[in-house]
């Protein structure tokens, strides 16, 4: 059930209509809402919601015991098992076949070839961003930034409200578990938030980011041989637009959609190609993401308190292990040792140079987003040779074919959209938030018809899904 | 007559004869005016200012002195109405957050109620896209009817007029491009896999 979707609109209100009715007992609200995720997430694969609860009976188990262990020795043991049996869900379903793959080749060259047992498992859609969230509660319990949850309920619900479910946010205990204690408080400011980011993010996804991805990035990366520099250049400024628009459209509708249910979300995005370096770039893209790997991952390996040198390699094996969070591909893991690369290059610069500013902002701005551009073609491209038959082409000149003006509007747009004030939807909702309802219901109707009355017919699934 | 021997013998009436305390510290080495001892005997200050002032300044326009406001007159039915139904206590934390879950549920109503008048054709679109059954097709049947009378009455003209606009948009090309005129490069892209909505 996606997002911009009938049947999730029909889905969604019947649980905002109901979850309000319930708003006397908040125990029978949580319970109604978890059900709903169930059905919410059976719609892709019902065999699957026996994973999710099983997770998070896992990771309540491991936090309750933890939390009642009076030495630090045990208390470690258990938080290193719980993260180890999270890491064990995610490495059998995600990474078993591309493992056994390679290390069937591996075994090939030197000689020892040998029939591996190679099964074909069925990716649960969103089981990343579940089992990051188990990791995040257990040591957070464990290190005490967050008391263990008070019922097997508000971790089930953790793991499992359906708004960032399949496709993030990675919404920390921290964050949602206290909203959980008692029945939310829905305000006019929330609602209009709501109701703007549910619009944005429907006009993202299934107006730029479908058309650019049907008539554009899609033909032009199937087979790129077929295509000179000017259609290449296009199809990879596209991909960057769609890859925005789709991704953030998903957080965006997550955050409105629980909103309007009365509990607040972390925000995922911050225009993110308007970052001036790399490290800035992840302070706006992917945030809840970037800021996972920095707490759970950089900062557990040394971050960068043990001199220049384990800080950049710090920094470099956490993109390298975040691009291979994104895919069981090389080219996923080629994506984060670029960026992990190029982190590593600014942070040298930085030590030689210290604060002084060796290159304006906006050649940084330019730069930063071209590196980012390339390390789309790996994200997009299928295998290596894809990826450098496109870069290949980059240099081929031949008459554009593909561009038309509305997706050259298409892509200018979505990335002047990245020049918007800062935080111009909540502006907006501000500014929105007195109207009469009858004003507000109009104004929404109205800008869902309009972007109705232009979508494609159809809808592909988010980029995301797959992670 | 004063209290100091240097002071003139004529009154310096009707001018001042006491300066109000300055806001500011002396100066270094300035001494206490004449009027030092005055200053301690001075009126307190609320009784200063409590002083009428003079509406006469020599150097102010007519147009620059305040003027009383004018009285507002009473709204004799507003009055009449706040008599019959006196306003109610202000509500309470519960109750404002009740009224804005109201606010909310209303705006999701008249926007479901908009889009079923304005834009049924989605609904079509959408029935239309499912495995036959038996909700699918009594969906599409009352759409179907539904979306008849909303085009006798117009209400579909929104929705047409906009996708009319976007289309032409949509396949506008460039004057020299090799596509224009031959549909555009639909003809080049490879399928897409797409979830019906």
């Amino acid at each position: 059930m996606l997002f911009p979707t009938l049947a999730f609109g029909v889905f969604f209100l019947f649980v905002y209509f109901t979850a309000w009715s319930l708003d006397r007992e908040n125990g029978r609200r949580k319970l109604f809402l978890l059900l709903a995720s169930w059905v919410f997430y059976a719609q892709w694969d019902w065999r699957f919601v026996g994973l999710l609860i099983a997770s998070a009976v896992l990771n309540w188990g491991v936090a309750a015991v933890i939390a009642r262990a009076d030495q630090a020795g045990r208390r470690k043991l258990w938080v290193g098992l719980g993260v180890a049996a999270n890491l064990l869900i995610l490495g059998v379903f995600k990474y078993y076949g591309f493992f056994v793959e390679q290390a069937g080749e591996l075994l090939a060259r030197v000689g020892w070839e040998r029939d591996l047992p190679l099964l074909e498992i069925v990716l649960p859609v969103g089981i990343s961003f579940f089992t990051f969230q188990g990791i995040s509660y257990v040591v957070d319990v464990y290190r005490g930034r967050t008391p263990p949850a008070k019922s097997l309920l508000d971790v089930m619900l953790l793991m499992s409200f359906f708004p960032h479910l399949v496709a993030g946010p990675i919404v920390r205990a921290s964050d949602l578990l206290p909203q959980f204690d008692r029945v939310p408080r829905l305000t006019r400011e929330m609602a209009a938030h709501g109701f703007l980011l549910i619009g944005w993010g429907l006009f993202k996804k299934t107006v730029i980011a479908s058309e650019l991805s049907v008539r554009l990035v899609d033909p032009v990366f199937f087979d790129p041989s077929a295509y000179g520099a000017l259609d290449l250049t296009a199809a990879v400024y596209a991909y960057a637009v769609q890859i925005y628009c789709d991704f953030s459209a998903y957080s965006d509708m997550a955050i409105g959609t629980a909103a309007l249910l009365g509990y607040s979300f972390p925000r995922n995005f911050d225009q993110p190609y308007r970052a001036k370096s790399m490290q800035d770039f992840w302070r706006r893209w992917h945030i809840s993401l970037s800021s996972w790997l920095r707490d759970y991952l950089y900062v557990p390996l040394g971050g960068g308190r043990k001199g220049l040198v384990r800080s950049c390699l710090n920094v470099f094996i956490t993109m390298l292990l975040g691009g291979l969070w994104h895919g069981a591909a090389w080219t996923f893991v080629a994506w984060g040792a670029l960026h992990g690369g190029v982190q590593v290059i600014e942070r040298l610069g930085r030590a030689a140079f210290g604060d002084r500013k060796v290159i304006p902002t906006w050649i940084g701005v330019i730069v930063t987003f071209h590196i980012v551009c390339l390390g789309w073609i790996l994200f997009r491209s299928e295998s290596f040779p894809m990826a450098m038959e496109v870069l290949a082409g980059l240099g081929r000149f031949e008459a554009a074919t593909m561009v038309t003006p509305f997706l050259l509007t298409l892509i200018v747009g979505g990335l002047l959209m990245h020049w918007l004030p800062p935080r111009a939807v909540e502006g907006i909702a501000t500014w929105l938030k007195p109207a009469p309802s009858l004003t507000m219901g109009l104004l929404v109707g109205a800008a869902l018809l309009l972007v109705e009355a232009v979508r494609p017919d159809g809808v592909a699934p988010f980029i995301y899904f797959q992670f | 007559m004063t209290d100091r021997p240097d002071d003139p013998d004529t009154p310096l009436a009707p001018f001042p004869t006491a300066l109000p305390q300055s806001p500011f510290p002396p100066l270094d080495g300035e001494t206490a005016p004449y009027l030092e001892q005055q200053e301690i005997e001075a009126p307190p200050a609320e009784a200063v200012v409590a002083e009428e002032v003079g509406d006469w300044i020599e150097t102010a326009d007519a147009h620059d002195l305040p003027t009383a406001p004018e009285p507002v007159p009473a709204n004799p039915l507003l009055a009449l109405g706040r008599f019959a139904f006196p306003p109610g206590e202000p509500p309470d934390e519960e109750g404002l957050a009740a009224r804005d879950r109201r606010w909310t549920s209303r705006v999701i109503v008249v926007a479901t109620v908009f889009l079923l008048i304005f834009n049924i054709a989605s609904v079509q679109n959408w029935t239309r896209q499912q495995a036959p059954g038996w909700v699918t097709t009594t969906v599409d049947r009352l759409a179907e009817v539904w979306s008849e009378q909303m085009a006798s009455l117009g209400a579909d003209r929104p929705r047409e007029t906009v996708r009319e606009g976007y289309e032409r948009a949509r396949e506008a090309r460039w004057s020299a491009s090799p596509l224009a005129g031959e549909g555009g490069p639909e003809g080049r892209m490879s399928g897409t896999e797409t979830q019906t909505r």
